[in-house]
């Protein structure tokens, strides 16, 4: 199905993810998982195959890339779309519609194929997906998971014969994962060929057959995906990968907590839908609390209104005894964002972190780019650093503003297991210091960080325990039961 | 949830017109509300049209912006009518320029929210392919209508992080604020825009074959009803060009 022969590819804009001298063979009907560090090259082997390079990104290519016989580059864009297609890592940005049903529409619209047929092809993916509930929806009122849905029915409507994934769960919770698994199942079934990059491993078990690792743009293993589960945790550890089997949680060492914040009047709507409901809840201080729960629980409803991003919301949080209102909570509160691109503006690090200062201590931002490993950096160009030292650079700028809680959307979305790991102890540094909520469907991330969960569903407290020994059971269960019970069923008995 | 005056809302969508009696909504409104078109006797004219745009809002669930913007034409122009007379020099003068922007400008831009939001972007490719426009016009602009939500979305979220950041209106760096907020605006859009192409590109965008397309857009009776209230000024402003009104 896919032939690769002495590929080597160099963006033009020196980006990474250079590949050097690549050749591997795909037999049609065989799903493959493609995995390595960041920039080893993964992402750039699913633009070959789907034409992206050289036909968008630009750079020096040699070698030939070969689908279904036919050479890519040779190929216009929109033939290379009949024969494969393609799931992208943000759901944001991969569509072109605004509705749903257009959205299906789309890819069969450009093939040009009769109304009739693109009626029946949307009727079709709809049923295959079990989303006819999903038909004639708004795209900016769905949620991630059903977004990835709505995108992976798009692409199964136009009937290719290889589908590309380049990291599509990163922005997913455990129960889209597991759609998305069902979706690569249906592919299968029907002996669709399927490659895959990702970081995240435990969820292929059983989905895909063989497993490549790149490392610095050069096939380092080539091994079945049965080889690949059987790895010792350490082994996975070292080469980078997201383990495949939950991790032992090693428990942080809790410190008893004294002062607690109480947040009250928790209350927001939109419309009639009560997005969040909480009278009263006390956070321990000082602590690093997971704030989890299923897409639509109320979490980042409850991030923006304890950082008084919310207009209408009209509740209070008592630290030490002050009664903090909504225009104050700006000042004590900030949010690391998802996308901190949104959040840096200024011309240079330095300028960054003095900007939110009011009568600054002498040394102190020095002190503070010191700590965060940025003092080398002060002089450049907040948006010519990479993805964690951008984090970094947020961080610091909260920290030195004197902000007392710190929110961080989704730190780890699409990183690897060693940008995760770094993360991870930022994090850990700044316990007893800060209070740091983290709202994450990372388990692992948790593991390595967190002392306390908070368990939001449907706008409500679901449940808050710190995270000890006799509490492991519930943090597993939230995590990890839906994959258990899939593996199990999967696993051949041997 | 911001930034959602710009976003085509198939969940909420009010009166369906087709998009082409919606294009000839807003070039009657730009012609006889903000160009200011037409003889002594159609003056009234400009006050009834201006109802339009305020009933296709109300019609699309979208009664804030429909209310506020009625209530502030309203306000501008009875102010001017009540205290007008009254006043004289500077003030009058600045009385009067905003009464003229505010009235000429702010219905067609309510009819130009309405349009936008209310038409998705495979009705609005359906319709200028039934009007026999290239393929070469079409797909920039359609890409336009995704694009400009997607850069609204953006955009709350770096308010947001101004705000969190003490940066505002009366606060320190005011000045500061178009700046501060361009360069995100601006690093995150083109991120964005580039990933949207690349993924319509890979669906086969822009290929060789003629784009079916299984929106259905169609003219209904509520379109004759718009499509005659916009041709009476035409055919007021053909008659009284020839003389005979």
């Amino acid at each position: 199905m896919v032939e690769l022969k002495e590929v080597s590819f160099r963006y033009e804009n020196g980006e990474n993810g250079t590949l050097s001298n690549l050749s591997l063979s795909i037999p049609r009907g065989q799903c493959l998982l493609l995995c390595g560090e960041s920039g080893c090259g993964k992402t750039t082997l699913t633009r070959l195959l789907n034409g992206l390079i050289p036909h968008y990104y630009e750079g020096t290519l040699t070698g030939q890339v070969l689908v279904d016989g036919v050479e890519v580059s040779q190929t216009e864009l929109f033939e290379t779309a009949r024969h494969v297609g393609s799931v992208f890592q943000n759901p944001r940005s991969q569509f072109f519609c605004v509705d749903t049903t257009s959205e299906l529409a789309f890819g069969c619209e450009n093939l040009g194929l009769p109304e009739a047929v693109v009626r029946t092809r949307i009727a079709q993916a709809a049923k295959e997906f079990r989303m006819e509930a999903l038909l004639g929806r708004s795209i900016f009122n769905l949620s991630g998971g059903e977004k990835q849905k709505v995108a992976c029915a798009g692409i199964s409507a136009m009937e290719p014969e290889l589908f590309v994934l380049d990291e599509p769960t990163s922005n997913l919770d455990v129960e889209a994962i597991e759609d998305l698994r069902q979706t690569l199942r249906r592919w299968k079934a029907k002996g669709k060929t399927i490659v895959i990059a990702e970081h995240r491993l435990s969820w292929l078990r059983g989905i895909c057959d063989r497993a490549v690792y790149f490392r610095e743009g050069q096939v380092e293993l080539d091994i079945s995906m049965e080889t690949l589960l059987h790895f010792p945790p350490e082994r996975l550890a070292r080469l980078g990968l997201r383990g495949l089997t939950p991790t032992q949680v090693a428990l942080p060492a809790c410190q008893p907590v004294c002062d607690t914040i109480e947040l009250r009047d928790f209350f927001l709507s939109y419309g009639s839908q009560m997005a969040l409901d909480i009278p009263a809840l006390s956070l321990p201080a000082g602590a690093a609390i997971a704030v989890i729960g299923h897409n639509g629980a109320g979490k980042s409803t409850f991030s923006r209104c304890m950082c008084g991003l919310e207009r209408r919301f009209k509740g209070t949080v008592r630290i030490n005894g002050t009664e903090i209102k909504r225009r104050q909570l700006l000042k004590i509160c900030y949010m690391v964002m998802q996308d901190v691109n949104h959040q840096l503006f200024c011309e240079t690090v330095e300028e960054e972190v003095r900007l939110g200062i009011e009568a600054e201590a002498p040394g102190a931002a020095s002190s503070v780019l010191e700590e965060l490993d940025l003092s080398g950096l002060a002089a450049r160009h907040p948006m010519s650093l990479s993805g964690g030292q951008k984090q970094r650079t947020a961080i610091a700028s909260a920290l030195l503003a004197g902000k007392k809680i710190l929110f961080f959307d989704e730190p780890t979305s699409g990183l690897d297991f060693r940008h995760m790991e770094q993360v991870a102890q930022r994090l850990v540094s700044l316990r007893g210091r800060e209070t740091t909520l983290i709202i994450t469907h990372d388990p692992e991330l948790i593991a390595r960080c967190c002392t306390h969960i908070l368990h939001l569903e449907h706008g409500k407290v679901l449940d808050l325990y710190p995270l000890t020994e006799e509490n492991i059971g519930k943090f597993r269960a939230f995590f990890y039961s839906e994959a258990n019970k899939n593996s199990l069923q999967e696993e051949p008995a041997h | 949830m911001q930034g959602r005056i710009l976003q085509a809302d198939v969940e909420r969508r009010g009166l369906v017109l087709d998009p082409r009696t919606k294009l000839l909504l807003l070039i009657t409104m730009a012609t006889f509300v903000l160009g200011g078109a037409g003889s002594r006797q159609m003056s009234f004219l400009p006050y009834a049209l201006s109802l339009l745009p305020v009933i296709l809002l109300l019609s699309a669930r979208a009664y804030k912006a429909a209310l506020i913007a009625a209530a502030v034409y309203i306000l501008a122009e009875s102010a001017f009518r009540l205290a007008g007379p009254l006043l004289s020099g500077p003030v009058y003068f600045i009385l009067l320029g905003t009464r003229g922007i505010l009235t000429r400008s702010l219905p067609s831009l309510m009819m130009g929210a309405y349009v936008v939001s209310t038409t998705t972007v495979s009705e609005f490719t359906a319709a200028m392919l039934r009007l026999h426009l290239s393929e070469i016009i079409i797909i920039p602009l359609s890409v336009m209508f995704r694009f400009f939500p997607t850069v609204a979305d953006e955009f709350s979220s770096i308010n947001a992080a101004m705000k969190m950041r003490g940066i505002a209106l009366g606060g320190r760096h005011a000045g500061k604020i178009v700046e501060y907020r361009m360069v995100p605006l601006m690093t995150c859009s083109v991120k964005i825009g580039e990933e949207l192409s690349a993924a319509a590109l890979t669906r086969g965008l822009g290929g060789n074959v003629r784009r079916t397309n299984v929106c259905e857009i169609g003219f209904h009776v509520q379109d004759t009803i718009f499509a005659a209230l916009c041709l009476l000024p035409y055919g007021a402003l053909a008659l009284s060009a020839a003389g005979l009104w």
